[in-house]
């Protein structure tokens, strides 16, 4: 367990990062009170949380979201990052990789400007902080694609279509979801961060922003928890589709 | 001795050279090979080109696959064409320089689409090949009875041991329905039971269609030898820069070709000695 490269079977890993935690929750329940709280106040304080229908409700708004900015966002990235191999079409994509610099709160404004509500600015925010990281993902999977996946095309006698559509396109699929499971901590990063810019139809980050204000540390610890526990989830879920759709990528 | 007669000429390199930052790589490759004609069988070719390490043999060997073009010179082909006349239906023949996807290629590590199983990637040569139109997946199910791959058809390639992507790579290239069989170092990392089966199907290859014609790139010198009926030694000419055919060697001519007991032949020891020589 102490030495260099040793591996661990599955279930002595668990009871590993088990012992991990509790040990880490029992320093921290121990240590004498100050302006953090106890994990045991947290848990009052998720307890509440799940209790009333102001988590569920604002879960449900800040999800709806992340699911329809993250599928618009693979959609975008798969088009301009399929197109990138045409020539013309590359210095589009390379836009949008260094588009990862532009601060989010400065364009705020400007997409208020283009968009019809409140709903329609978020989704656009979110969009647009999530595909430069998605495209710029997806295009270094393209360039390390091997010379070999090329040539076996050609000596199969493909064209240049042919060969878009078996190595990058059907040849690729499986990276999309591996992309999307690596970059899903980006947007739901970014999703307590664009409702906090707008709070019309709350949402997660909206209450978080709000226990913030009244300092309601125990409420915020407690949402912590969640968007952690639910990043998790998703994690796992995207994981195993990966492995349920391509079976070849568990071999 | 088999009778035996050359015929056309399947396939000629015209002064192939090949320069790599400003380096002679190849220089001057000129070889051809003919139809070789046994009466009463059905003759492929097979040709080895046999070369130290670092001599050229890959770069020659993509060159005559048509992923890299020479910097000078022509690999130039003859292939038939089905054609249409007011008679019917016939085949004509046609000279062109050689282009990717003419001459079935297998590489040396055998590479296989990842995301493709078997039976998939052996679907996408045959869909290539319009003679098997709507006989794809009889033809698949015949090679893969052949050459004994019938109970990894659903496999990915990862699961698959070294002999059979190996078999794989060749069912896939013969769909494809190719005359030219390159193949790069096929006998490399083999060891002694898998070598001899692999000889035995690559001659059950060559012997598949009168114009099949197998072209082997290899350093393996006695292997190369014992299943060729003509080799070609790539070297090195003293005072010169760049890698050129140094030798040719027609095993028919020396009774050395189509033997199975060949190894046991004196001419066989005396070929392999004088090949080494020339190295």
């Amino acid at each position: 367990m102490f030495k260099p490269f040793a591996t661990l079977n599955r279930t002595t890993f668990l009871i590993m990062v088990i012992a991990q935690a509790v040990f880490t929750l029992t320093v921290w329940q121990l240590t004498p009170a100050g302006l953090i709280p106890h994990p045991s106040r947290i848990l009052e304080a998720l307890g509440e949380l799940l209790t009333s229908k102001l988590l569920i409700d604002n879960l449900l708004v800040s999800l709806l979201l992340t699911v329809k900015a993250m599928f618009y966002s693979v959609l975008i990235t798969l088009v301009f990052s399929y197109l990138s191999v045409i020539p013309f079409f590359n210095s589009i994509a390379q836009l949008i990789v260094k588009c990862r610099y532009l601060t989010l709160t400065g364009l705020i404004f400007i997409f208020t400007l283009l968009t019809r509500d409140g709903g329609a600015l978020k989704l656009s925010l979110l969009m647009f902080g999530i595909v430069p990281f998605f495209t710029t993902s997806f295009l270094s999977v393209l360039v390390r694609i091997p010379a070999q996946e090329f040539e076996l095309c050609q000596t199969l006698g493909y064209n240049r279509w042919q060969t878009l559509y078996e190595v990058i396109i059907v040849g690729k699929a499986d990276q999309v979801f591996e992309i999307v499971r690596q970059n899903f901590a980006i947007a739901w990063m970014m999703i307590t961060m664009v409702e906090g810019l707008n709070m019309s139809e709350g949402g997660i980050g909206a209450l978080l922003i709000k226990y913030n204000k009244y300092n309601d540390l125990p409420r915020v610890l407690a949402l912590q928890g969640v968007i952690f526990g639910l990043g998790l989830c998703f994690d796992y879920a995207l994981g195993s589709l990966r492995r349920w759709f391509f079976p070849y990528t568990k071999l | 001795m088999t009778p035996y007669s050359k015929k056309e000429v399947l396939l000629q390199t015209e002064n192939v050279s090949l320069a790599y930052d400003g380096r002679t790589i190849l220089r001057d490759i000129n070889f051809c090979i003919r139809d070789i004609v046994r009466p009463g069988l059905q003759q492929g070719q097979v040709v080895s080109l046999i070369g130290r390490s670092g001599i050229g043999k890959t770069q020659l060997f993509r060159i005559l696959s048509g992923l890299r073009k020479p910097d000078r010179g022509k690999v130039v082909i003859r292939e038939r064409k089905p054609a249409e006349t007011g008679g019917g239906a016939i085949e004509i023949w046609q000279q062109r320089v050689v282009e990717p996807g003419d001459m079935g290629v297998i590489f040396q590590n055998y590479y296989q689409f990842g995301w493709r199983t078997v039976r998939q990637s052996l679907m996408l040569a045959a869909r290539q090949n319009k003679c098997l139109a709507g006989k794809e997946e009889s033809a698949i199910l015949d090679y893969a009875a052949r050459f004994d791959i019938s109970d990894v058809l659903n496999h990915y390639p990862a699961q698959l041991s070294g002999g059979q992507q190996q078999r794989v790579s060749i069912i896939q290239q013969l769909l494809k329905g190719a005359d030219f069989l390159l193949l790069d170092e096929p006998f490399s990392g083999l060891d002694v039971c898998v070598l001899d089966k692999v000889t035995e199907l690559l001659l059950q290859v060559s012997l598949s269609d009168e114009l099949k014609t197998l072209i082997i790139v290899s350093h393996d010198i006695a292997t190369s030898v014992a299943i060729s009926d003509t080799v070609f030694i790539l070297g090195r000419e003293t005072g010169r820069e760049g890698s050129t055919l140094v030798k040719e060697i027609d095993l028919m001519e020396r009774g050395l070709a189509w033997c199975p007991d060949v190894r046991r032949e004196k001419a066989f020891a005396e070929t392999l000695a004088e090949i080494k020589s020339c190295l």
